[in-house]
Order: structure tokens, then sequence, then C-alpha cells
């Protein structure tokens, strides 16, 4: 594993820290959820209405009490996942309400797209998780979208998985699914096996949706990413450090309040801060600002010894083009070598989080792949220097036909998977790019891809736990 | 500079204070109101619409604008009606809101901005707005337009429940509905019989110019 790329120094990162303390005493946050206050007026922070002012101490020391890292249960150990550390998870895009096609065409998301989504991450031998709402299923009701969208998680691989953050009810619900198919709310107490997307709502305020989720998980001691996303110059300043501060602050009171319920509930530093574009106000994610903010995350949350989450294959473009591709591997990169160790939105992403893509999804794949190669680094070992193989051929001969270049390569070296590596003729022959390439590659994974199994007895419970209630939220 | 160019300059220059300032003395001075908002700040904010419409100023440019001329309108306004003078020079009235259940406003707050900018009178109810809210408001000030923001794919129903509202009111043929955000889209807006949508601020004020035109 390579080491991390730093950009900031230990000197910037305490002071975003002072800064964030003195918005968290001075500014304060607003939380919209009574629960929420309670937990801080016990601990004896300056509750006023909704305000909540903190003290260093109890952020710091609540702080502290976040591991540094933990496992992630999957129904196939062989899935499980370490979440910390040098780890890296990469996983597909979360929330879009778009599908954007290989045409440019754009429509909207459904439960088949969800399914599909699943199975490619399911298939992917570079993505560690399914992730959650991979796409928004519209045409399933509102009221019973994230128990379909957990059975179908569940269903179409062995990999972990997301739970719902779209309020308490929800938040219980995923956690008594999670439940039936682990063997109980002990058992997942003891190894948690869903983890969480709670966002604030910036700046400086969290709702009670959200907080009723985190509360819930939180006493189930399943995991949460903890996310604020500051879009500097609209919801945070038009200034980069302070919008580090901002975010900081935000990210600080969650997991405080997550600690404060239960310590040592397991969290995720996460962050995806970008910009407003000055001149049409909407988010900017395939930006350097953003990979700034990507990687400064990455090193905040390494000082308070917490697992990262941040970046993915960002981009702004509709399309599987050339901006797509640049700016998705600028982030994705940022990400991978500054050490984030949870990445959402590795695959599938295009025009800032609005839309999935297929054509997208593959591409992202290959590039993180290539990711994943590069953080291997170099091989010291004796195959790695090949001395042996360099004085045999000696001066003028070529390593073509030597055992070592045979079997070494294998190792050294990564195969592209979807990127052209022909000769200019063979390319003019149909002249295909990387979207059409894309394009009939995503429907091949598809079309051969077999979900594992799932114990028929389990199948049973869930999905009778799932009939009952819809009937009851329908 | 006379105070026309006064007022034009400081609305120009995105400054609340001193638009207020030079209002008050306008008002003081016995300077026609109606004058001083067609030749000072209608002429500001025509050039930063021009200018944001040429890549030369920036969303904040216009925004601050916008507010600084708000708070002209605020002081000239009250004298203009004193002279039993109505709105007359104003393109349209509409209302605006991010519908219930949801608390995104950046968007929403982009397109009040640019409607004013634009000439509109814009009244902006804030977020988690209802139903019966923002028809009450469109009937008390007469509105042309109902613009109802939604950023989530679970809210955007509260959209579909205005124009199902002002059916069940009698109210569908007073308003036209505008709708947009996020997850909102033309064949969105077809399918629950809005009368416009568009993906941008500035696309919704050229829409707005089209229908009213009409």
């Amino acid at each position: 594993m390579l080491p991390k790329y730093n950009v900031l120094t230990d000197e910037q990162v305490r002071a975003i820290h002072e800064e964030s303390i003195r918005i968290l005493s001075e500014v304060g946050m607003e939380f919209g959820y009574g629960p929420a206050l309670a937990v801080f007026q016990k601990e004896d922070q300056n509750v006023e209405g909704n305000r909540v002012h903190f003290t260093r101490e109890f952020i710091e020391d609540k702080v502290r009490l976040a591991p540094a890292e933990f496992t992630l249960h999957a129904r196939n150990p062989e899935h499980n996942l370490v979440c910390g550390g040098d780890h890296i998870i990469y996983m597909p895009g979360y929330g879009a309400p778009f599908i954007h096609e290989v045409d440019g065409s754009r429509r909207k998301t459904m439960m088949q797209d969800y399914d599909n989504f699943v199975k490619l991450a399911g298939a992917s031998k570079n993505l560690h998780m399914t992730g959650g709402t991979v796409a928004e299923p519209q045409d399933i009701h509102d009221e019973i979208r994230h128990l379909k969208m957990l059975y179908s998680s569940i269903k179409n691989s062995d990999k972990c998985f997301m739970g719902s953050a779209e309020g308490r009810e929800r938040a219980e619900d995923s956690i008594e699914i999670a439940s039936i198919l682990f063997g109980g709310r002990e058992v997942i107490k003891e190894k948690p096996v869903l983890i969480s997307l709670i966002n604030s709502l910036t700046p400086l305020k969290y709702d009670g949706r959200m907080l009723g989720a985190l509360m819930a998980y939180a006493e189930a001691g399943q995991a949460l990413v903890i996310a604020s996303l500051v879009m500097a110059g609209s919801t945070g300043p038009a200034a980069l450090a302070g919008t580090l501060a901002l975010q900081n602050a935000e990210v600080l009171a969650g997991i405080a309040l997550a600690q404060s319920i239960n310590p040592g509930t397991p969290v995720v530093y996460g962050s995806t801060s970008a910009l407003s574009d000055m001149h049409s106000g909407s988010l900017s994610i395939g930006s350097p600002e953003c990979a700034l903010f990507i990687s400064a995350s990455a090193q905040i949350a390494r000082f308070y010894k917490v697992p990262s989450r941040s970046g993915g294959g960002l981009n702004d473009s509709k399309i599987v083009d050339a901006q797509a591709g640049y700016e998705s591997m600028m982030t994705l990169m940022a990400s991978t070598v500054t050490g984030i160790n949870f990445v959402l939105h590795t695959a599938g992403i295009l025009q800032y989080f609005m839309a999935m893509s297929y054509e997208k999804f593959m591409m992202d794949d290959e590039m993180a792949g290539m990711l994943l190669h590069y953080m291997n680094g170099f091989h010291f070992d004796e195959d790695g220097m090949a001395f042996d193989v360099i004085a045999k051929v000696g001066p003028g001969g070529h390593f073509l036909t030597q055992k070592h270049t045979r079997k070494n390569h294998r190792r050294e070296f990564r195969t592209a998977e979807l990127s052209d590596r022909v000769a200019y003729d063979s390319w003019a022959k149909e002249k295909i790019d990387t979207n059409e390439r894309a394009h009939k590659k995503w429907q091949k994974v598809l079309a051969n891809y077999v979900p594992p199994a799932l114990d028929a007895e389990v199948d049973k419970k869930l999905q009778e736990f799932i009939a009952k209630r819809a009937a009851k939220l329908m | 500079m006379n105070l026309y160019d006064e007022l034009k300059q400081a609305v120009i220059d995105g400054d609340e204070d001193m638009v207020a300032e030079l209002s008050e003395k306008a008002v003081a001075e016995g300077t026609s109101p109606v004058d001083a908002v067609q030749e000072g700040l209608v002429k500001g904010i025509e050039v930063i619409g021009e200018a944001w419409k040429a890549g030369e100023a920036f969303l904040p440019d216009v925004m601050m604008s916008a507010e600084a001329m708000k708070a002209g309108l605020a002081i000239l306004e009250p004298e203009i009606a004193k002279l039993g003078m109505g709105d007359g020079n104003v393109k349209g009235k509409i209302v605006i809101g991010t519908v219930e259940g949801d608390i995104h406003d950046i968007g929403k707050n982009i397109m009040g901005a640019m409607f004013t900018a634009a000439g509109y009178k814009v009244f902006d109810l804030g977020t988690d707005i209802k139903v019966e809210e923002f028809v009450k408001k469109a009937r008390e000030v007469g509105a042309d337009i109902i613009g109802a923001s939604a950023l989530l794919t679970t809210t955007m129903i509260g959209q579909k429940q205005i124009i199902q509202y002002l059916k069940e009111q009698n109210l569908r043929g007073q308003f036209r509905v505008f709708v947009g955000g996020g997850p909102t889209s033309q064949s969105w807006a077809n399918e629950i019989g809005a009368d416009g949508w568009a993906e941008t601020a500035d696309e919704a004020v050229e829409l707005a110019n089209r229908i009213l035109a009409r």
C-alpha cells in the first residue's frame, strides 16, 4: 500500500479543528428532533429551543469514543469489510433520481434499475459492497420503497449493503430486516451489518428525519456515515478553509450525538463538500475544489482517528464522455491516494449526483480496478527486483519468452477490462468509443450474473415481514 | 450624478443599505416614486441582468442586486400606492415556495432573485409550505404564477397536490403553476398537468415571459 498523500499540514488540520470548535461553541447548531435535543440537554450542553451550543470538552471527549476501525459483516463472510486504517471500500452511487441512457436521453429510475445496479456491483471484482439507494425506484410507492430496496440488496448479492436513513421508522424496518437475515438483534449489535448515510442540513442544521434514523441505528449498534455536503458559495462560504471548518463542525456534532447515545458506535467521518457554480448556482463536484475537499476530509478524519467517507467517480457531465472521464478520475484518484476508506459514489454517477448511468458504472468500475492496482505500488521481493532474469537475458535480448515473465506479469500488471489497447486498424473497423463499449459490457455482465443463493427459510421470513409491513404502510 | 443614476448604481453594486437610503431621500425630496423605480431601480437591475446573461456577472451579483432592488421597492411602492397608482410596471406576480416536507431552498432562492431581476414581483413563502398556503397567498396578492420547488423524489408529490387542490377549489384557471427542482422534469410536469417546468432559473423566467405574453 502506498503512503497517504496529504494536502494539509498538521498545523492546518489543527487550525480547522479549532475553527470548528469555535463555530460549535459560539454559533451553535439547530437540531429538528426533540429526542436529540434531550440527549444534548442530558449531556449538559447549552440547549435553547432547537439551538445547541457545544463545549469543547463534550465534542472532543465524545469523538474520542468512536472506534478507529470496525468490521462490517456480509451474509457471505468472505465479503466482510474492514472500514478504517489502510482499507478502501468502493461501491455504487447513491440516491440518483434519473438514469442517463447511452444516447444521452434521460428517464426516471425504476426498481429494475435498482436490481440491475445491485447485480452489477455484486458481479464486480472492484466494488467491495453494493451500497444503498443505488437508484431511487420511482415506480414503487415512497412508503414501501425502503423495504423493496433492502430486499433487492439482500437477494441479488451477498455483499454488504446500506440501511435506510429516511427517518426512525424506516431505520427500524432496516434493522428488523437485517436481524431476520443475520439471526437476531443481539447478533447484529455485536457484529454490525448495516451502514447508513446521515446527512446534515448545511449550514449548521440536522433535520428530524436524519436524526431519527441516526438515533435508531446508534441504539442498535449499527454503523453510520455522518456526512456534510457544503456547497461552498451557497450553503457555505466561498472560502475553502472556512468550508472545511463548517463541514467539520457539522460532522463532529453528529459523531458526538451518536457516541452520546451509544459509546463506541461505529461511525465514518463522511463529507464530500463541493462548490456552487457561481453562474448557475448548481452543485459542481467534478471540480478541483471538490478534489481538495475530498483529500482534506481524509486527513481530518485521520486526525480524529475515525474512518473517512468521501469522493467517488464524481463529475458534472451528462453522458460518458471525456469530461465524465477526466473529472471522475481526478476525484476517485484523490479519494484513493489520500486514504478515504469508504468511497460512496464510486460507480455510476453523472451530473452532480442527479443521475446514474450504466455506461458510466462500467467506466468507473474500470477506473476503480486501475486505482486498486495503482495502490498496490511496487513489489521489492526477489521476483519484483527480477535480477536473475535480467542477468539471464543480458544485453540486447528480450523477456517475452522467459518463465519469469509468463508468471510474474499476472501479479505485476493489471489487464484492462474496458479500455481499448488495440492497434489503429483493429479499432477503426467499428470505431467504438468508451460509451458504446461500456454499453455492450454491462449487458453482458448482467446476462451472465447469477445471484448467490439465499437460504429459503430466511427468504420466506424476509418476504413475510416485508409483506406485513407493506400492508400496514400502504 | 442625479438621484436616478445613484439609485441605478446602488442596485448594480448590490448595496441594499445605499438603495434604501437613496429611496428614502427620493421620498423626502418629493421625487416621483414611479420615476425612481423606472429610471433608477429598474435600469440598474437591467444592467446586471444583461451582464449575467453575457457571463460577466455572477450569481451573487444578481442576487444581491435583486435584494437591493427589493429594499428600494419596499420604500417606493407604498408611495406609488398613495398616488393611487397600481403596480402597472410589474411584469407579473409570482408566489414561490418549497413544498411540504422539503426544506431545500437554494434553487428556489436563486429563482426568486432571477424573477425579481427580470421585473417580476416575487412573494417567497419559504420552505415546507402546505398546498393551502401557496393558494391562499396567490389569491391574496392576485398572483399570475405559483412556483413550487421540490428536491426530493419523496416530496415532488406536493407539486401535484397543488394542481389537484386548485381544481377542487375551482381555481385552476386563475393561476399558472410552475414546478421545478432536482428530481423534476418536463415529463413530470406533463404528467401532473403543470403549466411550466424549467431546469434553470433563467429558463424559468423566459418561460414565464412567453406564457404571460400569450
